[in-house]
């Protein structure tokens, strides 16, 4: 099986395979404090390790997350796309900026374009993001997707977590353009 | 790098091929079982998958890492062996893991004697090591049989391991220790040979 990672493009952003070039911010982000909420602080090794997954994570489930680049600059502005690592409670949409690059809307851009390439391409049926208490940047752009709260989950790693239950591939027909209004 | 692209390595016995998605269950039941408790286990089923997806990322980052072990004939794996090296890590490592119901028949020397020699003649490798937990006898057997040294002034990755250099390119080429593994694996794979005492890798 190859793992043949497709480009996406959106207005200013493009969807990409990670690669090695990529390690310096995503071991600074996982590294720092903001990465509190998705299993971090890590060592620059288990940074490494982490990075090294989400190609993998490619190859074993066909799908995957994307390094989001800045289309003007070439600036990796976060991670971005489907997870599903085994035990995961259902195949998740999910986003990380990386450190610098909040408060412009990039993830919410980006988790639009894979959420409709879930739907479009993989024809997944629902999709759900996981968001832990107290990372409000996250659940707001949950929330700007028009996703809606549905119950906790505790994971053995990650412990608890709340769960967004995305609108169904039929309510997002018109592409969720409304998330940028 | 797509899984497709690792190169294929073939030996007497074994064919060694990238890690596939279809080879993940042998790799879970061993590094979530006792077996793994020299390689950081043993881990849950999630950190078991998260391994290995990075054991697939690795080859892309670095261009080389750790091959699984099939039989030639029947296709079965028997374990992992190749290259891995995390960021920090000191130097780049020759590693190995034989899965526990495959131990005693020679596998990890051949597989691992073959993924140096592709490391010194392709990669051009000028030397390895291999980072050993001081009691996991078994490996520390191997390492010696493949040739390999203790180091003691070299860096360990955290301490709580030992550094053991393998004989360079050049030490290796032609050399008595290369014969000598040969003819061991020769003897393995011959089944008139019964090798006396305790099972090794």
């Amino acid at each position: 099986m190859t793992a043949l990672i497709p480009t996406i493009e959106t207005d200013r952003l493009i969807l990409r395979a990670p690669q090695a070039g990529d390690f310096a911010p995503f071991a600074a982000f996982y590294a720092s404090d903001r990465a509190r909420f998705v299993g971090g602080p890590l060592t620059a090794e288990g940074s490494w390790r982490m990075l090294a997954m989400e190609i993998g994570h490619w190859s074993l489930k066909g799908f995957g997350r994307w390094i989001a680049e800045d289309r003007a600059t070439g600036a990796a502005v976060g991670l971005i796309g489907l997870f599903e690592p085994e035990g995961w409670p259902e195949p998740e949409i999910g986003w990380d900026l990386f450190n610098g690059f909040e408060g412009h809307g990039y993830a919410t851009e980006a988790a639009l374009a894979a959420r409709d390439y879930a739907y479009d391409m993989l024809g997944w049926t629902t999709a759900i993001s996981l968001v832990k208490e107290g990372n409000d940047a996250s659940a707001a752009v949950a929330r700007r997707m028009g996703a809606k709260p549905d119950g906790v989950v505790t994971h053995e790693r990650h412990g608890q977590m709340h769960v967004w239950r995305h609108p169904a591939p039929a309510e997002t027909s018109d592409g969720g353009m409304e998330a940028y209004a | 790098m797509p899984t497709s692209a690792i190169p294929v390595i073939e030996t007497n016995r074994l064919v060694l091929r990238g890690p596939e998605p279809d080879d993940y269950p042998d790799f879970k039941a061993t590094f979530t079982s006792y077996r793994a408790r020299f390689m950081g286990g043993p881990l849950n089923a999630y950190e078991a998958w998260m391994l290995y997806a990075a054991e697939i990322g690795h080859w892309t980052i670095r261009g080389y890492g750790m091959w699984m072990i099939h039989d030639k004939i029947t296709d079965e794996t028997y374990g992992m062996a190749g290259g891995w090296k995390p960021a920090q890590w000191p130097e780049a490592e020759l590693a190995w893991v034989i899965w526990p119901g495959s131990a005693g028949h020679g596998f990890a020397l051949e597989a691992t004697h073959a993924a140096r020699a592709y490391f010194y003649k392709t990669l051009g490798w000028q030397g390895a090591v291999s980072y050993i937990d001081p009691k996991n006898l078994d490996s520390i057997r191997l390492a010696e049989r493949l040739g390999a040294r203790k180091d003691p002034d070299a860096p360990t990755i955290d301490g709580n391991d030992t550094v053991w250099r393998h004989p360079s390119p050049t030490e290796l080429d032609g050399s008595q220790l290369a014969h000598g593994i040969d003819m061991e694996i020769a003897h393995y794979a011959d089944p008139l040979f019964k090798p006396k005492g305790y099972a090794i890798d």
